[in-house]
């Protein structure tokens, strides 16, 4: 079954659960962290408030968590339960869950300041969906028709298979009766199929039956099960108040007969207000749930209330849920709307749009996405990474209303900077110098032995590695680092030469600025790249170098041979840190560049972006978000110029001013 | 007949009159507004920020003084807010569970929670930055976890941002004055075993922080700086006492920001729970 079921808001605070079996905190958190913070499943942002079905479910090690969402209150909804079993009625189970939460106490969330939700009496509406589900399930001969869709007609069936028991009741012996209510009891726990209610599998009808099979049936006492035979009827006929007030007197009438006390009287002025409540749609969820609280403070004998509770809860939560699908279903139709109508909507939406408090829609929408993601689109980002920040950022505004004085293209302004912030910074600090330290110069009391901390770079031909090399050679340099360089490109004609010149350069600035040591450690062409660079690392543990930068042959991202020996590479060379080079100038390719780049490490992956020749696209610095949106890896450095000392710490807020900035140069 | 006269003198179109009518205009609701806009202000309680890395106990902490029991929680996205009410002279005064005293003056407070995950920091530096009537910030952090090399890291990289915006913000002199805002480091979790006490806690973060500094300033410059103002930024970009050996917190009184480090559990029982905390928030709130 269930391990926990969670409702969560979106701060952090969980307002409801129930726990069937411990789950480490850490499962839900790292939940929440993937699907939500990381988007590492794509963008499902709090989206548009959709069914667990439709949403991807998450695993973790042995669990699955199925979940969904209310956007505009900002609650989370999440049942865990193990991977092995199949549940197929879990989502059912989690969105008929949100529908009722959120009726009932959907108020309650929108208070400001405050993250106290009175909701204790959930339980028992939790209790009524867990049992009707599992029961429906267990016994779905038929396709199991959701209880939601004929509330009218499944009234109607629980009427014509109750109703005569009740009066007979009333006028005949008590004897005859109570055996007449064993019997139902017996036929119900036996036999399901030959009843009126169980033609539809999972009509409220069948929630009767299930609740009935809930008590302990055998050992009721004489009261309880009088008192369960007569009360459905007054709640479950839904017609007409009069005639519930009618019967409710006829029961108080049989309690003069002795047979019950006071508490059956409470008992039976509870459910036909109860039912009252259900009946009429504008009682506000407050007053339902009060009308718990009642019962469960009054003290009547267990057995029997916990059958009334859960017979009441099944016709509230029934009634519930076909208002919510009936108001779902709603909105499509009502959209046709006069010619006058949509004239008078027009003319107020055009000055809501100026003065704000407009309520956005679709429409409002698409045409001023459509401006947005063409403006991504010329800041070179790449289709793909625009339409998935475009759809975020809908999906996030859909159904919000602008604030005062603000239009909605400033919105979506302000959405998509908050969307771009969130994709670009980085879920840990990014000091490359610290990281060093803590692994050359590990503290005294860590048990790890100091080597040297090893930095590989990649990338495709051209695109800057061993010149960016030599930029992070000289920053290194600069804090008196020893740097051994390695050639680790034995490929290409005059690349170990190139290298050779960077490190003669690099030695002469800093003999004269003061500073580390590099020395480059080479073995010619021709020979494995993986080989060399893991004598480099063991020369460079044995000869007390602090880091050891490995250049790398450039090769094309889809050329499956040259790639498939990066693998070799990461488990010879265990670099701390690969970095991959990507141009700022390249366009739609990036994405597919970063996508196979980080694949190609087996088990390790990229750690860091360094996006080179940024001073030659002026603010069309689209290609970092491309790779960002591609691999989720963060971008280091940024290469703005020729010289070694053109390098720069990548910060978030200027490239998004960049991308937002309405001048294409 | 005075009444007559000054009928007379008030439906005669001379000037003064002209003049005083086209005063009440326009004076009249200007001064309504201003009444009104001042009012407004006045009402805006005072705000107290709650900053830390992820898992340190924010939000646990904010529904401890909410409802006196702290709820279970997860991670956070997004930033929540609560009214509370402090007092420094009632009876119960030392207490969160303060819902019931009438004794004494209660100022209602504003407590904002924010997210600790990475990607979410800008939300808490958003509040950081507007937040108007910020009055003080604490800054929990998760004393038991504190001696893995990691989370001491994350938490002074994230303390340190925190610290560097308060000072740049106290050393821009170009603003209208504004209140300096004190911080509370709250060692959380101190009821677990690996808990370090609160004078480990202090030097831990300041020995952290002395690194970070070093390291920051060896650092590239970010993206986005002109080579023109390096030199200005240098100085700025450095905490606390400039070119000083070791950072420690007394450095940033230089900049009227106190740091206190005090130690609590959020579910630990008496004595060790957050009536300290507490008391320096009720203090902080009652001195602005």
């Amino acid at each position: 079954m269930l391990d926990t079921f969670e409702i969560l808001t979106t701060s952090g605070v969980v307002l409801w659960s129930r726990t069937y079996a411990a789950v480490n905190p850490s499962v839900i958190n790292n939940f929440i962290a993937d699907t939500f913070i990381e988007e590492k499943s794509g963008p499902v942002s709090l989206r548009e408030s959709q069914s667990a079905s439709t949403n991807p479910a998450y695993k973790s090690d042995q669990h699955t968590l199925k979940w969904t969402t209310v956007k505009e209150l900002g609650v989370i909804f999440v049942v865990v339960y193990r991977s092995l079993l199949h549940l197929s009625w879990v989502d059912k189970l989690v969105d008929n869950i949100k529908t009722i939460f959120v009726s009932l106490y959907g108020e309650q969330l929108k208070k400001p300041h405050t993250t106290l939700v009175e909701c204790a009496g959930f339980d028992q509406y939790f209790d009524q969906q867990v049992n009707e589900l599992d029961k429906t399930s267990a016994r779905a001969n038929g396709p199991p028709v959701p209880n939601i869709e004929e509330p009218g007609n499944s009234g109607n069936v629980i009427d014509s298979g109750d109703a005569p028991a009740a009066p007979g009741l009333t006028y005949r012996g008590r004897a005859l009766h109570n055996g007449a209510g064993t019997a139902d009891v017996a036929s119900t726990e036996s036999t399901p199929v030959p009843t009126p209610g169980t033609s539809r599998p999972s009509t409220p009808g069948g929630s009767n039956l299930v609740v009935g099979k809930a008590g302990p049936g055998g050992k009721l006492s004489r009261r309880a099960r009088k008192a369960k035979s007569t009360v459905p009827a007054p709640v479950s006929s839904g017609d007409d108040i009069s005639k519930k007030a009618a019967k409710g007197k006829k029961g108080r009438k049989w309690d003069a007969d002795g047979f019950a006390d006071e508490e059956d009287d409470v008992q039976l002025d509870y459910s036909s207000k109860n039912a009252l409540n259900s009946d009429s749609e504008a009682e506000a969820p407050l007053a339902r749930s009060s009308a718990v609280d009642a019962v469960d403070s009054s003290t009547w004998g267990q057995q029997s209330k916990g059958k009334f509770v859960l017979r009441d809860l099944g016709d509230e939560v029934h009634d519930i849920l076909a208002s919510a699908q009936k108001s779902s279903s709603t909105p499509s139709d009502a959209k046709s709307t006069g010619l006058l109508n949509t004239g008078v909507s027009a003319v107020t939406g055009l000055f809501r749009n100026v003065v704000g408090g407009k309520t956005l829609t679709k429409s409002d929408l698409d045409t001023a996405m459509k401006g947005m993601q063409d403006h991504l689109v010329r800041k070179n980002v790449a289709l793909e990474a625009a339409l998935r920040l475009c759809e975020g950022v809908e999906k996030e505004l859909l159904g919000v209303k602008t604030g005062s004085f603000e239009s909605i293209s400033s919105r979506i302004q302000s959405a998509m900077e908050a969307s771009l912030t969130k994709m670009l910074t980085p879920t840990s600090s990014l000091d490359l110098l610290r990281d060093i330290d803590a692994v050359t110069k590990p503290g005294v009391t860590s048990l790890k032995k100091p080597r040297p901390y090893v930095i590989s770079i990649v990338g495709v031909n051209g695109v800057g590695k061993s010149t960016n090399l030599s930029k992070i050679c000289y920053f290194l340099l600069q804090n008196r680092y020893r740097v051994l360089i390695a050639a680790g490109d034995t490929f290409r004609s005059g690349a170990v030469e190139q290298l050779a010149v960077h490190v003669r350069n690099l030695k002469e600035l800093t003999a004269r600025e003061g500073g580390g040591e590099v020395d480059l450690y080479q073995k010619g062409y021709g020979k494995d790249a993986a080989t060399v660079a893991k004598d480099a690392v063991t020369h460079a543990a044995s000869s007390g170098y602090d880091v050891v930068l490995i250049d790398t042959a450039g090769r094309r991202h889809n050329d499956q041979r040259l790639m498939s020996s990066l693998e070799k590479f990461a488990k010879f060379a265990q670099p701390d840190k690969i970095l991959m080079v990507g141009e700022a100038l390249v366009g739609t390719d990036s994405v597919a560049q970063a996508r196979n780049f980080n694949a190609a490490f087996g088990t390790a992956s990229l750690d860091g972006f360094i996006i080179s020749k940024c001073d030659t696209v002026g603010d069309m610095v689209g290609t970092l978000v491309s790779l960002v949106h591609a691999t989720n890896v963060p971008v280091l450095f940024v290469g703005v110029g020729q010289h070694y000392s053109d390098l720069r710490n990548f910060s978030v807020k200027w490239a998004v001013e960049k991308l937002l900035s309405s001048s294409t140069s | 007949m005075a009444f007559a006269d000054i009928l007379e003198a008030l439906l005669t179109p001379s000037l003064p009159i002209l003049a005083l009518g086209i005063l009440i205009i326009i004076g009249a609701p200007l001064l309504l507004h201003i009444a009104l806009a001042s009012s407004s202000t006045y009402i805006t309680p005072p705000t107290v920020l709650l900053l830390g890395p992820l898992a340190s106990g924010k939000t646990s902490l904010l529904t401890l003084f909410e409802r006196g029991t702290p709820a279970e929680t997860h991670t956070s996205q997004s930033t929540t807010s609560v009214e509370l009410n402090a007092s420094t002279d009632a009876d119960s005064k030392q207490s969160f569970r303060n819902h019931d005293d009438t004794s004494g003056t209660h100022t209602k407070f504003i407590l904002v929670d924010t997210p600790g995950h990475g990607k979410l920091r800008n939300l808490a530096f958003g509040k950081l930055e507007r937040a108007e009537t910020l009055k003080a910030i604490v800054f929990v952090v998760d004393a038991a976890a504190l001696s893995e090399q990691d989370v001491l890291s994350t938490t002074a990289s994230y303390l340190y941002d925190v610290l560097l915006l308060l000072q740049k913000r106290a050393a821009d002199k170009s603003k209208t004055k504004k209140s300096v805002v004190p911080v509370m480091i709250a060692a959380n979790k101190m009821d677990l075993f690996t808990a370090l006490p609160a004078t480990m806690v202090r030097t831990n973060l300041e020995v952290e922080l002395t690194r970070i500094r070093a390291t920051r300033s060896k650092g590239l410059l970010d993206s986005g700086v002109g080579m023109d103002d390096v030199g200005s930024e240098d100085q700025d970009a450095w905490l606390g006492e400039y070119g000083s050996e070791k950072f420690s917190f007394k450095q940033m009184q230089e900049f009227d920001i106190d740091v206190d480090v005090l130690p609590g559990s959020i579910t630990g029982e008496e004595g060790t729970g957050a009536d300290k905390w507490w008391w320096w928030i009720a203090q902080k709130i009652a001195n602005a």
